[in-house]
């Protein structure tokens, strides 16, 4: 046997960012720790859902004050999405960066605040209670600044991963202005205005759903989707350009509702950004793809594509409402199916492709500890839930579209129906991975895993 | 991904043979196709033979070894570990892929080999994604030219 070629260029590089694998086990926060987040995440998805299937006849007539329709979308938004970004950022920044986790104990008593806080401020909202809803922020605000300190730190002390860590400042920043304006918001409801009302709720949309979640999103499929499919992962310097764009969108979108005067011209600006920094990433998924090893993701990798394709119907929808005679999202159809397709379209399909293939994954790793022969991941996932819970998820959507389109109050209760039924089964899911997983942990440590 | 290292480019290769082989015996599985499952045991008994013994061993004795006086030991024993599970599943699967080679399995043992392929496939598939994302990367920086030169030599010649 002849020995192979030599190399012909010999360039030492840095390793891929995707060695973020090594020594995983060591950097996992207790178990409680993150599925605590992810666990609450999954009984408030139920939850709005089912204040939608209550409340679907407020909907129609709903123009963006305190009610059921804003209870619902902040236990989506508050409760769903931004209590699973909790859980993955405590947990897979530190892996992806290459550090110790930091302060567990701090990382889990916050929870003991912020999931009573969102609670409180949702059943504020629909019930129209400003004062409940004010020490529901409260609550919140005060378990988010520790977070955000948190994740500061974890920023600060990352290693590699430069395109992640860039997208993780944009949404440290965009936080910090979704608190502010939240807080001026609850203060207008409180009688105590210190923003005007449009200003405030105009922010606070783009740098929740466009800044925090949707950055986060997009730095973290960097990390995820390489993971996922054994691709390559994108080069730092792309990453870090598609960054750049998604944040000046961001900023655009943000600067529009503080300034009446230019307010068109920057919506369109920050429309134009927001598709390139879109195609950027996508090309940059499609990348990814290309190399990868395992290119069938199953019913978790169609919902992520189906996230993303959530994502440019938002900017159809934005192109839409802003070519509107008043050029305003508020109230408008468009309005509505803006907001439908960024929170539920785009964020919530992608958390939920997600989140059934990471769940697994950590208590895989969990239940890994000490033992020869641990439970895969799919030992531990009840596969036929996740496929009743795309095709509802997708039916609901579709339910929902139509609803807010039509104003048809009938509509959007089957939506609320078909919604439940969804994630009544993803709630079967996560329960029976905590199950296995606890079962597989008390058994014999050398035991077999099936 | 795309590797400096001869080695890394040889492991590479032999992960990309193994993941379309698993692929084909896991959807052979998931479609309960015995005919197309009983013409993979046979590529997958002489896969399993050199993954647990040539690959897995050179790893082992050659590789890790470099990891851990580089201050890798931790993934070099998470591997380590990998490769002991992997062992033990595919102690077990040996002798089921041996009968169905010879067409002599039964039906109470099909059920045992379909869940101890399930198993395989699933380790193997999450194991190749650790080296392929950690332990690769890694050795372009660990092996100098000649080093890499001469374990690519050893691993094609013991092959």
């Amino acid at each position: 046997m002849t020995a192979p070629a030599a190399r012909p260029a010999p360039p030492r590089r840095a390793p891929v960012g995707g060695s973020f694998l090594a020594g995983a086990a060591g950097r996992l926060l207790p178990q409680s720790v993150p599925f605590r987040y992810f666990g609450a995440a999954t009984v408030f998805h139920l939850a709005a859902w089912l204040v939608l299937l209550f409340s679907a006849d407020q909907w129609p007539a709903w123009r963006g004050g305190l009610g059921w329709p804003l209870a619902a979308l902040h236990l989506l938004t508050l409760g769903t999405l931004l209590a699973s970004a909790i859980g993955a950022s405590l947990q897979l920044l530190p892996v992806a960066t290459r550090q110790p986790v930091r302060w567990p104990r701090l990382a889990a008593l916050l929870w003991w605040a912020y999931v009573p806080g969102v609670a409180l401020l949702a059943a504020g909202m629909g019930a129209a209670r400003p004062a409940w809803l004010g020490l529901g922020a409260a609550l919140v605000i005060g378990a988010l600044l520790p977070f955000a300190l948190l994740l500061g730190l974890n920023l600060r002390a990352a290693r590699g991963m430069a395109g992640v860590v860039l997208h993780g400042w944009g949404a440290q920043a965009a936080l910090a202005l979704l608190l502010a304006s939240a807080a001026a918001l609850v203060a207008l409801w409180l009688g105590h205005p210190l923003l005007p009302r449009d200003a405030a709720r105009g922010v606070h949309l783009v740098a929740g759903v466009f800044g925090w979640m949707g950055l986060l999103a997009f730095g973290l499929s960097y990390v995820l989707l390489p993971m996922f499919t054994l691709g390559r992962v994108p080069d730092d310097g792309r990453q870090r350009q598609a960054g750049a764009v998604a944040l000046l969108a961001v900023a655009l979108a943000v600067a529009a509702p503080l300034a009446p005067s230019a307010t068109v011209p920057l919506r369109a600006a920050a429309l134009l950004a927001g598709a390139a920094a879109l195609l950027l990433h996508l090309r940059l998924m499609r990348a990814v793809q290309a190399t990868a090893m395992r290119r069938d993701l199953g019913i978790a990798g169609r919902l992520i594509n189906g996230g993303w394709a959530g994502l440019a119907l938002t900017l159809v929808a934005a192109a839409a409402a802003l070519a509107a005679p008043d050029g305003s999202l508020a109230g408008s159809v468009f309005g509505r199916l803006f907001g439908l397709a960024a929170v539920a379209g785009w964020l919530l399909t992608f958390l939920l492709g997600v989140l059934q293939r990471i769940l697994p994954f950590l208590a895989a790793m969990h239940a890994a500890q000490g033992r020869r022969r641990p439970p895969t991941p799919s030992a531990l996932t009840l596969p036929h839930a996740l496929a009743w819970h795309a095709a509802a998820h997708a039916l609901a959507l579709a339910l929902l579209a139509l609803g807010l389109a039509l104003s048809s109050a009938a509509l959007l209760r089957a939506a609320g129906a078909v919604g439940s039924v969804g994630a009544l089964a993803f709630a079967s899911f996560v329960a029976v991975l905590l199950l296995r997983t606890r079962k597989a942990s008390t058994e014999a440590p050398a035991g077999p895993s099936r | 991904m795309s590797f400096q290292c001869q080695v890394s480019r040889l492991l590479d290769d032999e992960h990309r043979s193994s993941i379309a082989l698993l692929d084909r015996v896991g959807h052979a599985l998931a479609g309960g196709d015995l005919g197309a499952l009983q013409a993979l045991a046979a590529p997958l008994q002489r896969q399993l033979a050199h993954e647990i013994g040539h690959h897995f061993g050179f790893e082992e004795a050659e590789l890790f070894p470099r990891m851990a006086d580089a201050g890798d030991a931790e993934l070099a024993q998470l591997l380590t570990e990998e490769h002991d599970t992997l062992r033990a599943v595919a102690a077990e699967l040996q002798p089921l892929a041996a009968l169905l080679v010879a067409g002599t399995l039964g039906a109470a043992q099909r059920a045992a080999l379909q869940r101890l392929a399930g198993e395989l496939v699933e380790r193997q598939v999450a194991h190749i994604q650790k080296e392929t994302m950690a332990l690769l990367p890694l050795l372009d920086d660990l092996l100098d030219d000649e080093t890499d030169r001469q374990l690519a030599f050893t691993y094609t010649a013991d092959a």
